[in-house]
């Protein structure tokens, strides 16, 4: 084992604040990130996770919410007439009054009514989706039980953390729009974002009277016979369309979404200010951290010195301690991120971790080190030999 | 190659040979004049004590000869180097690391290696591989009589311990000339008596030439040659004949 991992290990009690400044770090940008991207996620989940390969949009549109993303009706058939297509349906989202009621006893007393509490009213996100089999527009981590449930009229589904928010629970009944919905089946992983999304089929939004009839519909959800090369359907889509649509993969489509995210001004503010913080902040701490951790063994170094080891081979220890560090401030920044995100998921909130963002945060946090290694090589210049000769 | 100092020289050739070492230290508006005009000589297989009072210029001289505190004049030649205060400093330490073992009253030791990896770590730097190190640093250990206690961390091992796991360190690299200075003065007398044994083996049986400080008078029955420096200037250079037997009784 190498002197720098070493002494780490051995000495680890002096290199926490060190190891849990690079956590904290880590932690504000990776949980800051993550949320924003959480949300986006969120509302775009019912396309993101649906099983349609490929999304049609008008050409101006940037991402599923950026712009005009709906199309003429008569855009349905047209996609159909390339061989490969399967299913298209329109993406159909509606909004409106959700009010949970209580069956009041006639016989209760006022203050048994008061203890009930009154029942509550809320603007929801009506989202939609079509119950034949395998239909397009089903995220595919819907159950069939689900399916079945949602295929009887006037039933709706709502995330299980929506739940109390509506005041409703599973079998309750409501007024959606003042008419009587039933809560008829519980999500799970699909907590709401701004307002509380409920989920119904398309048949039940008709008899609501809120699908589009138009000659106007939402994005067109395409799903393919063979899903392996959505790609090259995709551009043949759109050659077709000679330029009155355009198609995006559904990978293309969730990575403009989460791109859009961070041409936010506000958000790019926040995180980066979040990054210019934790980098302060992990760069002061690991700098004066290893600094220390030096002072304490500068007469080891300087007895190394006297022996023949050269400043270069001692720079190289503190730059691989430093290192070693910061591998294990990565380490401790994602387990404390992943500890945070059950906490939040536990309370609806998604934080999200892709790999990209874990590698460039632990590529950051692994820099930081460095850099606080960097700074700190100045202080061996005191593991002077002659000082132990006295 | 110079004509006096030799590398592999035989017991009896010159290890080490300064002319006219002169080192001042600022102090306050002017200098003090810690080495006077020092000629100095050391030769392999001999332990060469340099004695005298605390103050007196002892360290001072050994950092001189060993390339660590460069003096304002004078000329150090040293095993196959021709006046080492020429050399680059990277140079100079390469000469260390090749042939010169310290051994200083504090310990020095890394609190996270162990025994065997303290020692390793040097020869390790001395570019030997990771079987022969750990073969070498063996070795060493085995010879300082730490055989046992290979694996134990500095926090586990006597004072004594200490100071033969700094000297295995530096004796493992095989040095030419090793520099000891108050290698006992933090032991007691028992544990004093083993390290100044084993200076005067790495002498008589490694060929080296070992340059002791001291201020413990009782140490004079070991050497070879016994130097008296007193205020910057050498009072007395005698050749006696060692005692390896000599019994170091009490505390002091
Ligand atoms: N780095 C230094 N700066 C100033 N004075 C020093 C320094 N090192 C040693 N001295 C002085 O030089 C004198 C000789 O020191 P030293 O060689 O350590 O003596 P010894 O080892 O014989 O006790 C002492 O008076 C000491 O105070
Ligand atoms: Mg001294």
């Amino acid at each position: 084992m190498s002197l720098a991992l070493a002494t780490l290990l051995y000495e680890w009690r002096r290199y926490m604040a060190a190891v849990m400044a690079l956590a904290l770090s880590g932690l504000l940008v990776l949980a800051m990130t993550g949320v924003f991207i959480g949300i986006g996620k969120g509302f775009t989940a019912q396309i993101e996770r649906s099983s349609a390969d490929i999304i049609i949009m008008q050409p101006g549109a940037k991402t599923l919410f950026g712009g005009p993303s709906g199309v003429p009706r008569r855009f349905i058939p047209q996609v159909y007439n390339h061989p490969a297509v399967d299913e298209v349906q329109p993406f159909d989202m509606a909004g409106g009054t959700f009010q949970s009621v209580r069956d009041v006893d006639p016989t209760m007393s006022q203050a048994e009514r008061a203890k009930m509490g009154a029942p509550k009213q809320n603007f929801v996100m009506t989202q939609i989706i079509d119950t034949n089999e395998g239909a397009v527009t089903i995220p595919t981590d819907y159950s069939e039980e689900l399916v079945d449930a949602l295929r009887q009229p006037y039933t709706v589904a709502i995330d299980e953390t929506t739940l109390p928010k509506l005041g409703v629970k599973l079998g309750d009944k409501a007024l959606y729009n003042g008419q009587t919905v039933t809560v008829a089946a519980v999500l799970s992983g699909y907590p709401s974002m701004m307002q509380p999304a409920i989920v119904m089929s398309r048949d039940t939004l008709r008899r609501v009277g809120q699908a589009d009839t138009g000659p106007r519909v939402g994005p067109l959800m395409v799903k393919l016979a063979d899903g392996s090369q959505p790609e090259i359907v995709s551009a043949q889509i759109n050659a077709m369309g000679k330029g009155q649509w355009k198609a995006w993969t559904r990978d293309e489509l969730a990575q403009a979404n989460a791109n859009a995210m961070f041409e936010e001004g506000i958000l790019v503010i926040i995180i980066g200010g979040c990054v210019v913080l934790g980098v302060i902040i992990g760069v002061a701490i690991t700098w004066q951290t290893l600094r220390g951790a030096i002072m304490a063994n500068i007469k080891e170094f300087a007895s190394l010195r006297a022996l023949g080891v050269s400043m270069g081979s001692l720079r190289r220890i503190v730059l691989e301690l430093s290192f070693w560090v910061g591998c294990v401030g990565v380490v401790a920044a994602i387990t404390l991120t992943w500890l945070i995100g059950l906490l939040a998921s536990a309370n609806a909130v998604i934080i999200a971790l892709p790999p990209i963002l874990l590698i460039i945060v632990g590529g950051g946090l692994i820099a930081i080190a460095m850099l606080s290694g960097l700074l700190s090589l100045g202080i061996l210049r005191k593991s002077q030999p002659a000082d132990l000769l006295r | 190659m110079n004509a006096h100092t030799k590398v592999h020289g035989a017991h009896g050739d010159f290890a080490v040979e300064a002319k006219g070492l002169v080192k001042r230290f600022k102090s306050g508006r002017g200098f003090v004049e810690v080495l006077k005009g020092v000629d100095f000589d050391a030769r392999h297989g001999d332990l060469t004590m340099v004695m005298g009072p605390s103050g007196s210029g002892k360290s001072t001289l050994i950092a001189a000869l060993s390339g660590l505190l460069r003096p304002e004049k004078g000329q150090v030649d040293a095993l196959d180097v021709d006046n080492l205060w020429k050399l680059s400093p990277g140079r100079i330490d390469k000469f260390r690391l090749d042939h010169c073992g310290f051994i200083f009253q504090g310990f020095n030791l890394f609190p996270a290696l162990t025994a065997l990896q303290q020692v390793e770590t040097v020869l390790k730097y001395q570019g030997l591989s990771k079987d022969r190190a750990r073969k070498r640093a063996t070795l060493a250990l085995e010879e300082v009589g730490l055989g046992p206690r290979l694996h134990q961390k500095p926090s586990s091992l006597s004072g004594g311990e200490k100071q033969r796991v700094a000297i295995a360190r530096a004796l493992a690299k095989d040095p030419k000339i090793l520099f000891a200075d108050e290698p006992t003065s933090a032991l007691d007398g028992e544990n004093g008596q083993v390290v100044i044994r084993l200076l005067r083996r790495a002498a008589s049986d490694h060929g080296a030439a070992v340059i002791c400080v001291t201020h413990d008078p009782r140490l004079e029955a070991w050497a070879d040659r016994v130097i008296h420096i007193e205020d910057g200037v050498i009072v007395s250079d005698e050749r006696r004949v060692p005692d390896p037997n000599a019994v170091l009784a009490s505390h002091h």
